[in-house]
């Protein structure tokens, strides 16, 4: 359009202005994209990670044992619920584990915590936290037979080595006390006390047998999807396709409702921030063009005095305003490009500020700082760039538009 | 979560801690098992009776405290037995009954009764160096372990047979192995030694003070010493025992569990 | 000053680019005070949360305590420290420790128990301030116990039920008792979520048959500005052989994410004093170079170079004088209200995942002297390095030349 033209024209008889302020858009637009995408990557370590401490993004358990859990409540049939999982689309895994408390005793001393029983098959170190923090020995091969896996700090109270024995003493699905005995396989570490002194896996049909279960129940089908984004949505389907009034299907949001807590917080005053930074930068913008109107006054007077209407030239500034936008982008993209690559490739290593125990509530914290936008993310930030810069160029626009033809001619 | 010492009582380990004896038949292997399995039996039923009624005392002496209870206890075959407290005064009706693997506590300061749930299995029993595991566990000696003698001879200048006992692998015990001796008269029995995974001795329970009680001689004290503390006990003292008397299935009920 | 009267009369002549230029610094500067205050509260809020739920500052334990908490490892004469703390100008209170069993109804499990002085916790914790059903332990109610969120659920209590404790005292002889739930704890922190079990001190220690001693003494500066070390330095000497600990000796974690926040919230800062720089720059420049023409006529008619830089400068720090009011004044009001109310972050976040939470969802600016004063220093000091380049230009360029510039 002929505007567009005149828009760009006029943009560039200000070089260093215009440049500036371009600048400028582009810098608000670098520190957008770092602090929404480095929180959004941490965001998404911690929800996944955390995801992989026994529960998944989505948790299939039996109805109400989230408020109360006992090992009276179960799953039944899990193996069918865990292929109609499975083949929905977005979900990476289904794990069928079985959770309960337990008293743990060795010869020396007995402490109390919560055991997993796992299928082997159908765990693996990407899955499982537990196991991929395995520090010596290794899981049980099979998920029928008597080993166990301890964390590190239970092994030390317990003075307990691989091959080691412990019985473990529990409620079952009568509500009697049942014991067993099982030896040690594999030790595990994951720097969170909690979890090293109280948790151990044990082979999923092994505890099917002590709390005399039936074959396929279980208290819990951890799903584990590729997009943590879209748990919610999943929970729904599942929900939807299981449709039984004995499960309950629940998000992340739900069975962590501490994490959830922690990350909007975060977010919240994340976005606060760079809306505050937003603010600043339109301030900036409203002060470039409204001093470009400004100058121009004889120049919008005249053309207004040949018959150029006051929309036309409302138009032409908020035209200028878009351009300003765009060149602000395209400097903002320039300048971050090379930022972001290396926060996404390499990334910024906090490890020497935190050291050695990286537990905060019971949830690893990754120290190295990376960065992943979301399409979304970008497109958000993309539209609050340029609303701003419009925004900002409103006012100036109808300035322009008013400036009445003599009155105009007379200003110098 | 950190153990928790709550008290649990089953009069069977204290009326008949199982003494697992065999004979000894060199080389048989298949029948010195066979045998000493029965003998076993034997020797379980010698202590428990089809029924038994008992009165003892309890001292413990810890690095913290010494107290001393006083029991009264009935137990009927192996699956049912009910203890109560008859002093300290603080304690007076303080009841527990175990019925088959369900075992329930009547306590009297808040008039409630509570079923046990595996965290109270290994606390402390009463505050002694016995866990409440330990009484349940009792009842098990002859499914759980493999007894073998080890020894038999003169030994102090009395006659005794040895055996050492090796938990099944897939019995739920935490020691390593038990070696039991007995006098070979009467197979009553001297001492017991309780070893770890790694063979140290992790407690010893000494027999002292024979007397004759209900038409037999037994041990009438018993101390349990725990190797990391040498200058802890508990000790049972025997005051009265009575077998084969008559007592209802009712007896053994939740509702008489309450009676003062 | 001829020259100020003379810099006064020309922004003020052209009145509306000034005042553009005028509001774009006062903006700047009210965005980065309200920012900074903001910042300052957040870290407060944080390490608040952290700290004064239930840590203490300062916390002093027998030895060996902390590592293996055990009934009998006791402070002795718990009462005499706490006076002389307190008479040191600390607020302290004593805290004792049993472990044992909650049953209520066919449900059960392992709980802590703490004996609470009423009196001294609330100078020194805010958890009675996060009951989130019922209400807290009082002295009139001695068998009136508050509990953690999970461990009420577990239980599946509410305030009003009666839960039994077991436990063994320490004589050897089994503790045990009846309790009412009188409240339920909001979100503290794992272990008192889970296992926490609040009783007035005199029931715990007739309970557990525990007359003297303590386990655990809470401490808490008076003035929270004051620094930490020397406050626990204090306490340390007046503990004598106990181990005094500060809680970010406690609490190495909680102390190391708080100083990385501390750290984000400083480059955070820095950005946006750059954006802000940027903002001024443009404005100055603008500011000076559309006037490039009269300044041209005025050298032709006679003023020296050296006047017209003076004059330019004159003029800006008029404009900065200005903007500086404007910012402080509008900045210092946004903060303190900010610091009064604060922004309800729960409003922004989905409702559900703040219910229960003892972490207040409210954002609360904290007005310090730096939040005020830097922003002004900083404008003062970009607007002065943004107008060297165009005053140099200004003062040497050919007067010919300035009246065609373009």
């Amino acid at each position: 359009m002929k505007l567009g033209k005149i828009a760009w024209r006029n943009l560039w008889r200000r070089k260093r202005r215009t440049l500036i302020t371009g600048i400028s858009i582009g810098f608000g637009v670098m520190l957008a994209v770092t602090f929404t995408g480095t929180g959004d990557y941490g965001y998404t370590n911690m929800i996944n990670t955390s995801a992989i401490m026994g529960l998944g993004h989505v948790t299939i358990e039996p109805y109400g044992y989230n408020q109360t859990p006992s090992l009276d409540k179960r799953l039944q049939k899990t193996g069918q619920i865990r292929e109609r999982v499975l083949a929905m689309p977005g979900v990476n895994d289904a794990i069928v584990r079985i959770t309960g408390q337990a008293m743990f005793a060795s010869a020396s001393k007995t402490i109390g915590g919560m055991f997993m029983g796992i299928d082997p098959a159908q765990e693996s170190p990407e899955q499982n936290l537990l196991i991929r923090s395995m520090v010596q020995g290794e899981v049980f091969s099979g998920k029928d037979n008597r080993g166990v896996v301890v964390g590190s700090k239970m092994a030390e109270k317990l003075n307990l080595r691989i091959g080691k024995k412990l019985v473990y003493t529990t409620t079952d699905v009568y509500g009697e006390i049942v014991s067993e005995i099982a030896r040690v396989a594999g030790i595990f570490k994951t720097g969170v006390n909690e979890v090293d002194g109280g948790m151990v896996l044990l082979p999923i049909d092994s505890v099917r047998t002590t709390l005399h279960y039936d074959a396929q129940d279980a208290t819990l089908l951890a799903v584990i999807i590729n997009d943590q984004r879209y748990a919610e949505r999943m929970r729904d389907s599942i929900s939807l396709a299981e449709r039984d009034p004995q499960i309950e299907v629940l998000s992340w949001q739900q069975t962590q409702a501490d994490l959830a807590g922690i990350i909007t917080m975060d977010r919240s005053g994340n976005y606060i921030s760079q809306f505050l930074i937003g603010l600043l930068i339109a301030a900036g913008i409203l002060n470039t063009l409204l001093m470009s109107v400004l100058e121009r006054t004889r120049e919008f007077g005249v053309m207004m005095a040949v018959g150029m209407s006051p929309r036309t030239l409302f138009r032409l500034v908020v035209v200028e305003s878009l351009w300003l936008a765009i060149i602000g982008i395209v400097i903002g993209i320039i300048i971050t490009a090379p930022w972001y690559v290396y926060l996404y490739y390499v990334g910024l290593d906090f490890s020497g500020a935190i050291g050695e125990d990286y537990s905060a509530g019971g949830i690893l914290v990754d120290p190295l700082i990376r960065i992943r936008l979301y399409k979304e993310s970008i497109i958000a930030i993309l539209t609050g760039v340029f609303s701003l810069t419009l925004l900002a160029g409103l006012y100036p626009a109808w300035r322009a538009g008013r400036i009445p033809p003599v009155e105009s001619l007379k200003a110098m | 979560m950190r153990s928790i010492p709550i008290y649990l009582t089953i009069l069977s380990v204290i009326i008949s801690f199982s003494y697992p004896v065999s004979l000894s038949f060199p080389q048989q292997d298949n029948a010195v098992r066979k045998r000493a399995k029965e003998i076993l039996r034997e020797v379980d039923d010698m202590w428990r009776g089809t029924s038994s009624h008992t009165i003892l005392t309890m001292q413990v002496k810890t690095s913290h405290y010494t107290r001393t209870i006083r029991l009264e206890g009935w137990s009927k075959g192996k699956e049912k037995t009910l203890v109560r407290i008859l002093t300290p005064l603080k304690e007076k009706g303080t009841a527990t009954l175990k019925s088959g693997n369900n075992i329930y506590s009547y306590l009297p300061r808040t008039d409630r009764t509570i079923r046990l749930t595996s965290g109270m299995m290994m606390g402390s029993w009463m505050g002694s160096h016995f866990t409440n595991d330990d009484l349940v566990k009792e009842s098990r000696m002859e499914e759980d372990y493999d007894p073998t003698v080890s020894f038999e001879g003169r030994r102090n200048n009395q006659d005794v047979i040895e055996f050492t006992l090796i938990p099944k692998p897939d019995a739920a015990v935490v020691w390593g192995k038990v070696v039991l001796t007995v006098l070979t008269e009467d197979y009553i029995p001297l001492i017991q030694y309780y070893y770890d995974e790694d063979m140290n001795i992790a407690r010893t329970i000494t027999f002292n003070k024979i007397k004759q009680m209900a038409g037999r001689p037994r041990p009438t004290v018993m101390r349990v010493v725990p190797a990391d503390k040498l200058n802890e006990y508990t000790e049972l003292i025997y005051e009265k025992i009575e077998m084969d008397i008559k007592l209802s299935d009712a007896f053994f009920s939740l509702s008489h569990l309450k009676r003062k | 000053m001829k020259i100020l009267s003379i810099a006064s009369r020309s922004v003020f002549r052209n009145w509306r680019r000034t005042l553009v230029t005028i509001l774009a610094m006062g903006f700047s500067g009210f965005i980065m005070t309200l920012f900074a205050a903001l910042m300052a509260g957040m870290l407060q809020t944080s390490e608040r949360n952290a700290v004064a739920m239930n840590l203490g500052d300062i916390q002093i334990h027998a030895e060996g305590y902390r590592d293996d908490p055990d009934l009998y490892n006791r402070i002795d004469n718990a009462v005499g420290l706490v006076n002389k703390l307190q008479q040191a100008g600390f607020y302290a209170t004593q805290r004792i420790y049993g472990f044992g069993l909650a049953a209520a109804g066919s449900a059960s499990a392992g709980v802590q128990m703490r004996g609470v002085n009423l009196k001294n916790e609330v100078t020194v914790t805010q958890v009675h301030k996060h009951v989130m059903q019922g209400q807290w332990l009082a002295d009139s109610d001695p068998m009136g116990v508050v509990i953690g969120r999970k461990l009420a659920r577990t239980l599946g209590v509410r305030p009003g039920n009666e839960v039994i404790i077991i436990g063994q005292a320490t004589d050897g002889s089994m503790a045990n008792d009846l309790y009412t739930v009188r409240g339920i704890l909001k979100s503290i922190g794992e272990e008192v979520d889970r296992a926490g079990f609040f009783m007035v001190e005199r029931s715990f220690r007739e309970l557990m048959v525990l007359p003297e001693g303590a386990h655990e003494i809470a401490v808490m500066r008076p003035d929270r500005s004051s620094d930490l070390e020397s406050a626990a330095a204090q306490v340390a000497a007046l503990a004598q052989t106990y181990e005094t600990l500060s809680w970010r000796q406690l609490q190495p974690f909680i102390a190391r994410i708080l100083d990385l926040a501390d750290a984000q919230t400083i480059i955070m800062i820095l950005i946006t004093y750059v954006a802000v720089a940027m903002v001024i720059l443009n404005a100055m420049l603008m500011s000076v170079f559309e006037r490039i023409r009269e300044f041209g006529i005025m050298k032709a008619i006679g003023v020296t170079p050296w006047q017209l830089m003076t004059l330019i400068y004159a003029e800006t720090m008029i404009q900065v004088v200005i903007a500086s009011s404007i910012s402080l004044a509008s900045g210092w009001s946004a903060a303190h209200y900010f610091q009064k109310n604060g922004i309800d972050l729960s409003a922004i976040a989905s409702s559900t995942s703040f219910g229960g939470v003892a972490i207040d969802p409210i954002w609360n600016a904290h007005v310090t002297t730096e939040a005020l004063a830097l922003p002004i220093v900083f404008l003062f000091i970009i607007a002065a390095a943004a107008v060297i380049y165009p005053a140099i230009k200004a003062a040497v360029i050919h007067p010919v030349k300035a009246i065609h510039y373009h």
